[in-house]
């Protein structure tokens, strides 16, 4: 049902955003997030992080312009990469990190809980 | 009985033993944009199509004409298989065998499937290596001959390993050539690379100077197909690649 429904979702708004595409990964002590964003500077990414989210904004450096493609859609110019993303665990915003290197922005989130040794009896 | 897949040749055209690129979309979109690139760069003309009821029931529209999303590209020497469409898994035997079926027909002399290789830490990469696997011991001796570095132990999954696998039954030399590249995003630098390593079998000449210089766009453009690829990525097995094989020495 969900692949379902993210099947049927454009990756576009009539806002000038494009969703960019991303991944999470689970790494033991910490989320890692990337994104892909051509055509983005380091300077023009905002990343906000709370608990369970992390939303980026990314300016591109020039709006990309797509005049023929689609009938509603026609002429639509993008300027922008917007996404929030929900996190699988809940992390340490002030303690999350982010490195920008060829279009790829890379977030480290780490858990709230890291790992604890247990004992055995 | 109807065939399940069905190769259309709009135009007839005489073969002279081509070889056959295939660019289907799969990790990185390796195939998909080096296959367009060189479909682009080489002005090859479109002289047929693949269609199949296992296919998604997609068309393509450019500059207004209706077309089907799988084509056949090229001249008596080169053909090139490219598609704008994933890959059902249900298709994949189905479509290799129709595939191979009619490649060993036109004579061709060498198959050569173009994908990607994933690693975690491409972004440190700035030129992305390419590795190739042979379906023969013939095929495997081309390889070594031209120093290219061979994928020595491991799973292959996808269209393009069954490929190989259905050339080989037919006596096809079939190579793939695997190039280093993200594992889920459009990656046109390891495009490039494979292209640069395919002039080693043949002699096009292409310049990868404008495939690497408008990568930002190429990569917008291939937002939604790569979607698509990863979303089937665990049905078509991608993740096997990653894995070791028990066998391994």
């Amino acid at each position: 049902m969900e692949i379902g429904r993210r099947m049927l979702k454009a990756t576009w708004g009539y806002d000038g955003n494009l969703e960019p595409l991303s991944e999470v990964e689970d790494k033991e002590d910490a989320i890692l997030v990337t994104f892909d964003l051509p055509g983005v500077r380091k300077e023009n990414v905002e990343i906000y992080t709370t608990e369970d989210t992390v939303e980026i904004m990314a300016k591109m450096s020039d709006a990309v312009c797509w005049e023929r493609w689609g009938g509603i859609q026609k002429r639509i110019t993008f300027q922008a990469f917007r996404k929030q993303i929900r996190l699988p665990e809940k992390i340490e915003p002030e303690k999350a990190a982010a490195s920008f290197k060829n279009g790829i922005l890379r977030i480290t989130l780490p858990k709230i809980r890291g790992k604890v040794l247990i004992n055995i009896a | 009985m109807e065939e399940v897949v069905r190769i259309v040749e709009e135009e007839r055209i005489e073969y002279k033993n081509p070889i056959v690129i295939e660019g289907l979309p799969d990790v990185g979109l390796v195939g998909t944009i080096a296959a367009s690139y060189i479909v682009e760069k080489m002005g090859y003309k479109e002289i047929g199509y693949i269609e199949s009821d296992l296919f998604p029931p997609v068309m393509v529209i450019h500059d207004g004409k209706l077309k089907c999303p799988f084509g056949i590209y090229g001249n008596g020497g080169v053909i090139v298989l490219l598609s704008e469409v994933v890959v059902p898994p249900n298709a994949v035997y189905p479509l290799t065998r129709a595939l191979a079926e009619w490649i060993k027909e036109i004579g061709a002399k060498l198959v050569i499937p173009i994908t990607g290789l994933p690693v975690e830490n491409r972004v440190d990469i700035s030129k992305p290596g390419v590795f190739a696997v042979g379906n023969s011991e013939e095929a495997v001796k081309e390889l070594k001959d031209k120093q290219m570095e061979l994928l020595e132990e491991g799973f292959i999954a996808g269209t393009y390993a069954i490929m190989l696998r259905e050339c080989r039954k037919r006596d096809l030399n079939a190579i793939s050539l695997l190039a280093q590249c993200f594992p889920v995003y459009p990656d046109p630098g390891a495009a490039a690379s494979a292209i640069e390593s395919l002039e080693k079998f043949l002699k096009l000449g292409i310049d990868v100077g404008e495939l690497l210089e408008k990568g930002e766009g190429i990569k917008l453009k291939a937002r939604d197909l790569m979607r698509q690829i990863n979303l089937s990525a665990p049905e078509m097995q991608k993740g096997v690649e990653q894995d070791m094989p028990i066998m391994y020495r």
